[in-house]
C-alpha cells in the first residue's frame, strides 16, 4: 500500500526548530490532522511534504515514491510530487474562471481535451458547483471558493491531499457544514489526506488519526478517542478538552485502585489502569502526583449519592454559554471546572469525581 | 518495480530545475553586467594619466591630487550643496503646504489645483527651464512687461532663480507623497485628538503634520539627491551667469570644454557617486526608522475638513498664483514661442503666427531623426525595459534563487549613479570593449543606458504589485505541477498586467524626457529630443527648441490622458 512515511523530519529557522525530528506514518486512504497551537510547526511540516519548504533533515515517501531524502541529497521540487493542496486563502487564480482553474492543473498533468472536460464537470458536480464553471473566483462566496479549491486539489487524482487550515476563513455555520462535507468527499475519493488545524473540535470530528504537535515536536499520534481519553503528555491533556488539574500525594495502590490524598478535598480513588505507562506500580508512597478530570465528567450531587470521591466546595465563578453553564471551584489543590445544564444553586456544591473519569496526568 | 520511478525522479528534477535556474542565473548575470558596465571604466580611468583608449597610458594618482587640491572644485561642490539644500527646503515647504490645503481644508478649487500641481512630474526639467527663460528670463515676456509697466526687475540667471525653478520642478514629489500619506492615514487618529479636546488647527499641527514625517523625509532625500545630479536647470539658467554646479562642471569637463580632461572627469564622477551612495544609504536608514509612523486604517470615515474661514480666498489665490505663474505660464510660453516669429508683450502674438519653427524640427533630417528616435526608444525600449524589470522583480521576490538579495541590490544600485556619469561610463565601456564598439553610435546603446538608469524606478514600481500577490497563488501552481517559469507565465505575469501597463507608461514618459544619459553617448544617427534641444539651445535657436519641447509635451500629455482614460493606468501613489 502507498502509506505516507515521514522519518526524522527537521526544519530549523536559525536556531529555532520549527519542526523537530518528527516521524509519522499515515496509512493509505486515511484522514489525519496535524493539531497544535499557533506557531507549533504544523504548516512547516505540511510545506515540507508539499515541497514548498526544504527540510534540513529527514525522509518523506509515499509508498515507493521518495520525495525527500536528505541523506541522499534528494529534495523533489513541488511540481514533481504529484500532490493536491488547499490553502488557507484558497489561492484560486483570480484571472481564470473556475473551469480554467481546474483545466490549468489538469493540463499541467497532461490531461487535456474531452477527458479534461469530463473530469472537470464530474468534480464540479461532486462539489455541487456545476453551474458555476464560467464564474471568476471573486464572483463566488467564501464557502464556494473553498469548494472550488478542494475540487482543484483533487481533480488530478493526486498522491496526497494536503489542507492548511482550509476552514479558518469561513463563518461558524458554513464551517460546520464544510467539515462534514470535506470528510464525506475524502471518503468517497479515498485519498490519503493531511489536514492542518488548530481547532481541536475540527480535528476530533473529522480525523481517523490526530498528530498533536507543540514546539515542533510530535506529542501524540493516535485516534481521536485515544487522544481524548488517554493523553500521552501533559501538554496533550491540557490542550485537548477542558481539563482541571489537582495537586496531591500518592497514598497507596490496592489492586486495581489507586488512592491519592488531595488537601481540603480528601482522599480520591481512581482506577490504576488509566495511568500512562503503568509506572504507578513503582511509585513510592507520598510521591507528589497530579490528578486530572475533564470538566464534563464532574458531577453535582443533589440529595443522596455516592460518598467516595465526593466533597463540598463553594462556586467561585460562573459563566453562561447558552447550551450550558461553566462553573469554577477554587481549591488549594487547584481550580476545578465543571459544566451544568442550569445555573448552580447559591452556596456550596456537593461534587462527585467518578473514579473512572479521574486519571493521573502525565508528568511531562 | 516502482523503485525505478523514485530512482529516475531526481535526474528528471535536476534537468527541469536547471531551466528555471538557468533563467534566474541569466537575469542575475545580465543585471550585474549592465549595472557594472559603466562603473569599471570610470574607476580605471581615474588612475590613468591619459585617456583610457590611449596606448601610452600609465598608472598615476595625480588625477586625485589635481582635482582634490583645486579650489574651484571645492567651490563648485559647496555651491551645489547650497543649491540642493535650499531647493529641497523650498520644495518641501510648498509641496507640504499644498498637500495639506488640498486634502485637509475647504480651500476653493482643490480638485483643479491637485491635477495642475502634479504637472511638473510629467515634464522634463529641461522643458520647464526653457519655459521659465521664455517667460521670466532677461528678455522674457513677463520680465519685460514688469520692467516697463511696474518698474520691477529680477534676474532669473542666478542662484535664486535656479533654486525657485528646481523647487517647482521637485515640489510634486513632496506633494504626491504627502497626499498619499494623508489619504492613507487612519482618520480615527484625528478623531481621537478632537474628542480629547484638541482644536482643529492644533490637531492639524500636532497630529496630522507629524504623521507626514515619513513622506517628508522620504521626499527630502529624494529631492536632495536628484538636485545634486540635476543638469538641465543649472545648464540653462546658470551657464549664462557663469554659475557652475557639479553637474554642469562635469558637463563642461567632458562635453563642452575645448579639451577633455579624462582623469579629472573620472575623479569628479567618483566623488559624486560616493556622495550620492552615502545619501541613498541614509535615505534607506531613515525611511526604515520612520516605518513606525505608518498607520493604515479604515477609510470609510473621512475626517472633517478644516474650515479656513476668511483665509479661504487669499490662500486659494496664493496657490493659484504659484501654479499659474510657476507651471502654467512657462509651459504656455513654450507653445506661444514655438508658434510665433517673435515673442514680446507689445506685439499681438496672433499677428506673428508662424509654423516655421515646427517646419524646421520636422523637416531638417537631424531634428526629425531625434523625434523619431525618441518615440522609438520610448515605445520599444520601454516595452523591453518593463519586461526585463518585471523579470528582475519576480526573480527577487518570487524565487528561491540563492542570490536574490544580491539581485535586488544590483537592481537598486543605479540609484547611486547620476545619469550623466552613467552616460560617461557607458561611453567608455563601448570605447574599450572591442567587440561591441559597433553598438556605440546606435540607438541600442542609448536604449541600454536608459534602461539601466531607470532600473531602480521600474523595479520600484513593479515590486509592490508583485508583493501584493499572495504567495499562495504561486505555491498552488507549483504543487499542481507547474515549473517556476510556468508559474511566471501563467499566474504571475497575467496577474501583473495592470502594473506592467502602468510601468510601461511610466517608462515611456521617462524615456521620452530623458536627456542626461544620452549627452555623452549620442552620435549622428542616435540623437534624441533632449540632446537636440540642448544642441539647438547652445546654438541660440529658441524657436526650434520650443517647438521640440512642445512636441514632447504634447506626446506625453496624449499618452497620460489615453492611458488614464482608457486603461485606468495609475501613474503615482
Ligand atoms: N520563513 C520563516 N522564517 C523564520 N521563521 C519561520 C519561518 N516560517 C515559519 N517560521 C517559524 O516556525 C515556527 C512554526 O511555524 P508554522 O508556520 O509551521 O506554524 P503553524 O503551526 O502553522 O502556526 P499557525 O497555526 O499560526 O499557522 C513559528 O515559530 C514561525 O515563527
Ligand atoms: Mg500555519
Amino acid at each position: 500500500m502507498s502509506n505516507l512515511v515521514i522519518q526524522h523530519l527537521t526544519r530549523a529557522f536559525g536556531a529555532a526548530r520549527a519542526v523537530d525530528d518528527l516521524s509519522l506514518t499515515v496509512p493509505s486512504g486515511k484522514f489525519i490532522s496535524l493539531l497544535g497551537p499557533s506557531g507549533c510547526g504544523k504548516s512547516t511540516t505540511l510545506n515540507c511534504i508539499a515541497g514548498l519548504e526544504h527540510p534540513d533533515c529527514g525522509r518523506i515517501q509515499v509508498g515507493d515514491f521518495v520525495m525527500v531524502d536528505t541523506a541522499r541529497n534528494l529534495v523533489l521540487a513541488p511540481e514533481h510530487r504529484g500532490l493536491g493542496m488547499v490553502f488557507q486563502t484558497y489561492a484560486l487564480w483570480p484571472h481564470m474562471t473556475v473551469h480554467d482553474n481546474l483545466a490549468f492543473v489538469l493540463k499541467l498533468r497532461k490531461v487535456t481535451g474531452a477527458e479534461a472536460e469530463r473530469r472537470i464537470s464530474a468534480i464540479l458536480e461532486l462539489v455541487g458547483l456545476g453551474e458555476f464553471a464560467k464564474r471568476y473566483p471573486f464572483q463566488l462566496s467564501g464557502g464556494q471558493q473553498q469548494r472550488v479549491a478542494l475540487a482543484r486539489a483533487v481533480v488530478t487524482e493526486p498522491r496526497l491531499l494536503l489542507l492548511d487550515e482550509p476552514l479558518s476563513n469561513l463563518d461558524a455555520k458554513v464551517r460546520q457544514q464544510a467539515r462534514t462535507w470535506i470528510r464525506a468527499m475524502q471518503q468517497r475519493v479515498g485519498i490519503t489526506t493531511i489536514y492542518v488545524t488548530h481547532d481541536q473540535a475540527e480535528a476530533l470530528a473529522m480525523s481517523d488519526m490526530i498528530a498533536v504537535m507543540a514546539n515542533g515536536r510530535l506529542h501524540q499520534y493516535a485516534t481521536p478517542a485515544e487522544i481524548y481519553e488517554y493523553p500521552a503528555t501533559r501538554f496533550v491533556a491540557e490542550f485537548i478538552g477542558a481539563t482541571s488539574f489537582l495537586e496531591g500525594r500518592l497514598v497507596e495502590r490496592q489492586g486495581e485502585w489507586v488512592r491519592v490524598w488531595v488537601p481540603e478535598i480528601g482522599e480520591l480513588k481512581l482506577r490504576a489502569d488509566r495511568q500512562p505507562g503503568g509506572k504507578v506500580r513503582e511509585w513510592a508512597h507520598d510521591r507528589p502526583v497530579t490528578v486530572a478530570i475533564r470538566s464534563e465528567r464532574v458531577q453535582v450531587v443533589r440529595g443522596d449519592g455516592p460518598c467516595d470521591n465526593t466533597f463540598e466546595a463553594p462556586v467561585t465563578g460562573s459563566a453562561y454559554e447558552g447550551a450550558r453553564w461553566i462553573h469554577h471551584v477554587k481549591t488549594p489543590a487547584g481550580t476545578l471546572h465543571l459544566e451544568t445544564l442550569d445555573a448552580a444553586p447559591a452556596g456550596k456544591l456537593r461534587l462527585y469525581l467518578p473514579p473512572e473519569a479521574l486519571f493521573l496526568a502525565p508528568e511531562c | 518495480m516502482t523503485t525505478t520511478a523514485s530512482e529516475l525522479a531526481p535526474a528528471r528534477v535536476r534537468l527541469t530545475l536547471s531551466w528555471d535556474r538557468l533563467l534566474q542565473w541569466g537575469v542575475f548575470l545580465l543585471t550585474g553586467l549592465l549595472v557594472l558596465f559603466p562603473v569599471w571604466p570610470i574607476l580605471y580611468q581615474s588612475v590613468l594619466d591619459r585617456p583610457l583608449y590611449d596606448p601610452d597610458r600609465s598608472f598615476t594618482l595625480a588625477n586625485f591630487s589635481r582635482v582634490l587640491s583645486d579650489p574651484v572644485f571645492w567651490q563648485v561642490t559647496g555651491r551645489t550643496m547650497l543649491f540642493s539644500g535650499l531647493t529641497t527646503l523650498l520644495a518641501l515647504a510648498v509641496g507640504t503646504l499644498m498637500a495639506v490645503l488640498i486634502v485637509r481644508t475647504d480651500m476653493p478649487g482643490r480638485g483643479l489645483f491637485s491635477s495642475l500641481i502634479a504637472i511638473p512630474y510629467f515634464v522634463s526639467p529641461l522643458v520647464l527651464a526653457f519655459g521659465w527663460t521664455v517667460v521670466f528670463g532677461p528678455q522674457g515676456v513677463l520680465t519685460v512687461l514688469a520692467r516697463s509697466r511696474l518698474g520691477l526687475d529680477w534676474n532669473l540667471y542666478s542662484m535664486g532663480g535656479m533654486i525657485v525653478v528646481a523647487a517647482l520642478y521637485y515640489m510634486p514629489f513632496t506633494f504626491l507623497a504627502c497626499v498619499a500619506s494623508l489619504r492613507l492615514a487612519d482618520p480615527q487618529i484625528e478623531h481621537a485628538a478632537r474628542i480629547a479636546g484638541c482644536g482643529p488647527v492644533r490637531t492639524l499641527v500636532s497630529i496630522t503634520l507629524p504623521l507626514l514625517r515619513p513622506a517628508i523625509i522620504y521626499s527630502a532625500l529624494l529631492i536632495f539627491v536628484s538636485s545634486i545630479e540635476l543638469l538641465s536647470i543649472p545648464l540653462v539658467l546658470g551657464t549664462p551667469a557663469r554659475i557652475s554646479l557639479l553637474a554642469t562642471y562635469v558637463y563642461q569637463l567632458g562635453v563642452a570644454g575645448i579639451t577633455i580632461d579624462y582623469g579629472a572627469l573620472a575623479v569628479v564622477a567618483i566623488v559624486l557617486v560616493l556622495l550620492i551612495t552615502g545619501l541613498v544609504l541614509l535615505q534607506g536608514r531613515l525611511v526604515g526608522l520612520e516605518r513606525r509612523f505608518v498607520t493604515v486604517g479604515a477609510k470609510a470615515v473621512r475626517p472633517q475638513r478644516l474650515r479656513l474661514g476668511v483665509l479661504r480666498w487669499p490662500l486659494a489665490a496664493l496657490v493659484g498664483m504659484i501654479t499659474i505663474l510657476g507651471i502654467i505660464a512657462p509651459l504656455l510660453g513654450i507653445f506661444v514661442q514655438a508658434s510665433t516669429a517673435l515673442l514680446s508683450p507689445f506685439i499681438n502674438p496672433l499677428s506673428v503666427l508662424t509654423l516655421k519653427n515646427f517646419a524646421i524640427v520636422f523637416e531638417q533630417p537631424a531634428y526629425r531623426e531625434s523625434i523619431v528616435n525618441s518615440l522609438l526608444v520610448a515605445t520599444l525600449g520601454g516595452a523591453v525595459g518593463i519586461f526585463f524589470m518585471a523579470l528582475v522583480a519576480l526573480t527577487t521576490y518570487r524565487s528561491d534563487f540563492r542570490w536574490r538579495d544580491g539581485l535586488r541590490f544590483l537592481a537598486l544600485y543605479p540609484r547611486a549613479f547620476p545619469a550623466l556619469i552613467m552616460g560617461i561610463g557607458f561611453l567608455w565601456t563601448y570605447l574599450l570593449i572591442p567587440g561591441i564598439g559597433g553598438v556605440r553610435n546606435t540607438l541600442i546603446a542609448i536604449t541600454i543606458a536608459f534602461i539601466v538608469t531607470s532600473l531602480p524606478m521600474g523595479f520600484g514600481t513593479v515590486s509592490p504589485s508583485v508583493l501584493q500577490i499572495s504567495p499562495e497563488l504561486d505555491r498552488a501552481a507549483r504543487v499542481a505541477g507547474s515549473s517556476w517559469f510556468g508559474t511566471l507565465r501563467h499566474i504571475l505575469l497575467p496577474m501583473l498586467r495592470p502594473a506592467l501597463l502602468s510601468g510601461y507608461v511610466l517608462l515611456f514618459i521617462t524615456f521620452l524626457k530623458e536627456y542626461s544619459v544620452a549627452l555623452f553617448l549620442f552620435a549622428p544617427g542616435s540623437r534624441v529630443i533632449g540632446t537636440t534641444m540642448i544642441e539647438l539651445w547652445r546654438q541660440g535657436n529658441p524657436g526650434p527648441v520650443s517647438a521640440l519641447a512642445a512636441v514632447q509635451i504634447v506626446v506625453i500629455a496624449v499618452v497620460v490622458v489615453i492611458s488614464r482614460r482608457f486603461f485606468g493606468v495609475k501613474l503615482h501613489e
